[in-house]
């Protein structure tokens, strides 16, 4: 036993800790409160096999760090519920060093969330701002989609253990936040995605952040936790206001109406964390799509919102074979895209 | 007291001939049936037995055995009634032997001694070519249409019997028979608005190219796909006949005048069973929908509530234009030439297309798609995003462009296309935009044969005699909605 503590590091007895079934995240906290991690190791009576835990988590290039080492985020130090021992992929310093902002919301989004999440999520990597996310189906992805383009490095926090990607599909765009920053979780590897992990992750993805914005959430949806936690550590939170009649949007809206800062552009949550006393450059003018070529006419026919052919061949009153062609050069030329056959400016 | 009769059986669309020898002894008055029959042609003891009292003919009071050759074929259905009566004659002396000769018997017989329809009457007449042919008088105009004046009809057994014995003519073969008159297809006119989905389905006519259709729920998706068999080119004498065949064979009602001569449309529902769609059952082996479609329409419409498996045995047919049938009692060929238009919803709740009225979360829109395998999907030249009219275009009380102009177009296209001996190369419009949509990855290999094709097709339906960047951006339209409904 004294051969082998000389051999692990505290990291080891960290991770071990982490994963006796029975020490829930306050005894986890109470353990290691005062002692190192092998300390109070010794002190226990678990049996389970620290070295093969450990190698575990070193087989699967997880990082684990406690409260008090030196890879601890310093924005979780003074949070009174701040995991005891935290897990991480990739880059551990991305959280010290930019400015965060939490772009999370629901798995069933309209295309109007996937759109905002996306554009937000690029434009504020572009304004050097890192996008903290959950890696959830829906309005997270998409963030991170945006996000991991070019920019600041993305940061994402998940319920489950670090080994297994969940959900799976979301398996590569997993392996590119960790590549370019940072992926982050309170469970040790091995341990599922279980439900009542996600409203704990929610409240660590708050604590991450400088400033939460919700893109679109139903009246209970889980990304109203982080909302509520954040306003518990005096974070501010922002909401895009959506229509009344989406019930994608109800929660968003109610977040407004109860106070939320009204998210309509990057500038937005560039003001709400200028307020806080964070200090960023402003972000970049997003150029309003512009085009001046042959199909003028038809540009003019499109819209942010998408229009069916239909739509199109009465608004402009080309036949279908003239439009085709038209918006096909409109999309080799950038001014245009289509959504399954709806079509709309970019 | 022996004799023996010829006529035939059905497996699945094709006749069998089958030799019914009757053989009357003395000894205990008895009925056997031998060689395979199966429930209906035992019954045909007490039938046959009926018809020939009813009749005024006399039944022997003696052991009657009759065997049905091959023995090693089963055989189904009440067509050989009508043979077993005859030959029960015969052997009983009541009719000579030689009248019977050259001639072959189908029919099923009433208790009365009526004759009565059989399915499958085209096939039963070319199995038993170059005989005469003796069938009930409403089955005559279908078996002549392939056994000309070698058919002919009779309406009661005791008809026959004078006949046989040349105290009657042959009546003649009445000119139409007494059919259900089937309602004329629907007119593209009562559709409105719809310009995509009315140039999808011309498409789709002209070039023999598989249609799906997506769109929510009272975009049209039905209407247009019901109007599709108008704008197909009328049968040729070959086809109609193939498509008269199957449908005989399957008991379907016939046309007025018996051919099919319209393309025809089937629609199956979505709860239906892979055996329903592509044929079989038990060993009697009928066609299954996708046969009684061929030279025709399939469509599957709400395609993404059809059981997987359903869908999955679709595909062979579709690369092969036939469907091979195996059983334990054999295997049959049915045609399924048929062109495949299908239509789905975007997703369950069928809102997909339209901002925040979806309720579906992105596992269900998952699930819904799923069944839509990306080879059965590559099947589908066309894969049409289509969307609900305006009331403005659903009030205006201006009636739509007719069938019958949009069929002309698609003679025309089919035409140009047929006549045209080697495709002339593209115009390097079309080349570039095609190069460009391969280097971005919206189109893989397989897509950009079908692109090329569908643009083809396009510029046949215009009458421009090189394939050009609108062509080519118009056959890229008609599949955009594949990234909705891709698994």
């Amino acid at each position: 036993m004294n051969d082998e503590r000389s051999v692990l590091p505290e990291e080891a007895y960290a991770a071990a800790l982490a994963s006796v079934p029975r020490i829930g995240p306050a005894a986890l906290r109470e353990l290691l409160a005062t002692e190192p991690p092998s300390v109070a190791w010794s002190r226990s009576s678990f049996t389970l096999d620290v070295a093969r835990i450990w190698r575990r988590h070193q087989e699967a290039g997880i990082g684990v760090c406690w409260k008090g080492s030196p890879l601890y985020p310093d924005r979780l130090v003074d949070d009174p519920e701040a995991p005891a021992v935290l897990f991480w992929l990739g880059d551990p310093t991305v959280a010290n060093r930019y400015p965060t902002v939490a772009l999370v919301g629901t798995r069933s989004p309209t295309r109007y969330g996937i759109g905002v999440a996306a554009q937000f999520g690029a434009d504020l990597a572009a304004t050097g701002l890192s996008v903290v996310s959950g890696l959830a189906l829906g309005i997270d992805a998409a963030a991170h989609e945006g996000a991991t383009a070019a920019g600041a490095p993305p940061i994402a926090v998940v319920a489950g253990g670090l080994e297994n990607p969940y959900p799976r599909r979301h398996a590569r765009l997993w392996a590119r936040v960790a590549e370019h920053g940072a992926v982050y979780s309170e469970s040790p590897a091995g341990v599922p995605t279980e439900k009542w992990r996600f409203p704990v992750r929610n409240r660590l993805l708050a604590s991450l952040s400088d400033v939460v914005v919700v893109v679109e959430s139903r009246q209970n949806g889980g990304s109203m936790y982080t909302a509520v936690a954040a306003l518990d550590r005096g974070i501010p939170v922002g909401a895009v206001p959506g229509s009344i009649r989406s019930s994608t949007s109800a929660g968003t809206n109610r977040l407004l109406a109860e106070g939320g800062i009204p998210i309509c552009e990057v500038g937005d949550i560039v003001m709400a964390l200028g307020l806080r006393g964070v200090s960023v450059a402003a972000p970049p003018r997003r150029e309003v799509a512009e085009y001046d070529g042959p199909d003028r006419a038809l540009f003019d026919a499109l819209s942010a919102e998408p229009a069916s052919l239909d739509q199109l061949v009465r608004r402009t009153g080309l036949g279908l074979a003239a439009l085709c062609g038209g918006l096909e050069r409109l999309a080799s030329a950038g001014a245009a895209r289509d959504i399954g056959g709806w079509w709309e400016r970019t | 007291m022996l004799a023996a009769i010829s006529s035939a059986t059905l497996t699945g669309a094709v006749g069998h001939p089958v030799s019914v020898e009757v053989h009357v002894s003395n000894g205990l008055p008895g009925f056997t049936i031998v060689g395979l029959p199966d429930a209906a042609v035992r019954e045909s003891r007490d039938r046959v037995r009926a018809a020939l009292l009813s009749s005024g003919l006399s039944w022997p009071l003696r052991r009657v055995t009759v065997n049905l050759a091959p023995s090693g074929v089963r055989k189904g259905g009440a067509g050989l009634d009508l043979a077993v009566a005859v030959g029960v004659l015969v052997a009983t002396g009541e009719l000579p032997a030689r009248c019977t000769e050259g001639l072959a018997f189908c029919g099923e017989l009433g208790l009365n001694g009526s004759l009565r329809h059989v399915p499958g009457m085209i096939a039963l007449a070319d199995a038993t070519t170059p005989m005469g042919m003796v069938v009930p008088l409403c089955d005559a105009r279908e078996a002549s249409l392939v056994r000309g004046g070698d058919a002919h009809g009779v309406s009661s057994l005791a008809e026959l019997a004078r006949i046989l014995r040349h105290q009657d003519e042959w009546p003649p073969i009445p000119p139409a028979g007494p059919s259900p008159v089937l309602p004329d297809p629907p007119d593209l006119c009562d559709v409105r608005g719809q310009s995509v989905g009315r140039h999808a389905i011309e498409v789709a006519a002209a070039g023999h190219h598989h249609l799906l259709m997506v769109g929510p729920p009272g975009s049209g998706k039905t209407m247009l796909a019901e109007r599709l068999p108008g704008l197909l080119p009328p049968l040729t004498p070959e086809e109609s006949l193939a498509v008269t065949r199957v449908h005989s064979a399957a008991g379907c009602a016939l046309p007025e005048g018996v051919l099919v001569t319209r393309a025809p449309i089937r629609a199956p529902h979505h709860r239906a069973s892979v055996v329903a769609l592509v044929g079989g059952g038990n060993w009697s082996l009928r066609p299954g929908e996708i046969s009684l479609a061929s030279h025709g329409v399939l469509f599957l419409d709400e395609m993404g509530e059809f059981p997987v498996a359903a869908l999955e045995a679709l595909r062979q047919p579709l690369e092969e234009g036939v469907i091979r049938v195996s059983r334990s009692g054999g295997t049959v060929t049915f045609p399924a030439q048929f062109l495949m238009v299908a239509a789905m919803n975007p997703c369950p709740c069928g809102e997909g297309m339209y901002e925040g009225k979806c309720e579906c979360s992105v596992v269900e829109r998952a699930r819904y798609t799923r069944r839509l395998s990306a080879p059965l999907l590559d099947r589908f030249d066309l894969v049409v995003p289509l969307s609900r009219p305006d009331s403005d275009q659903l009030l205006d009380p201006a009636p739509g462009e007719s069938t019958a102009a949009s069929a002309a177009r698609v003679a025309a296209a089919r035409s140009r296309a047929a006549a045209r001996s080697e495709d002339p190369p593209m115009h390097p419009d079309g080349v570039r935009l095609l190069a460009e949509r391969l280097r971005t990855g919206e189109l893989t290999a397989r897509g950009l044969r079908k692109v090329s094709q569908v643009a083809r097709t396009v510029a046949d339906l215009l009458g421009d005699e090189q394939v050009d960047g609108g062509h080519v951006a118009d056959a890229l339209t008609l599949r955009k909605a594949r990234k909705t409904v891709a698994p």
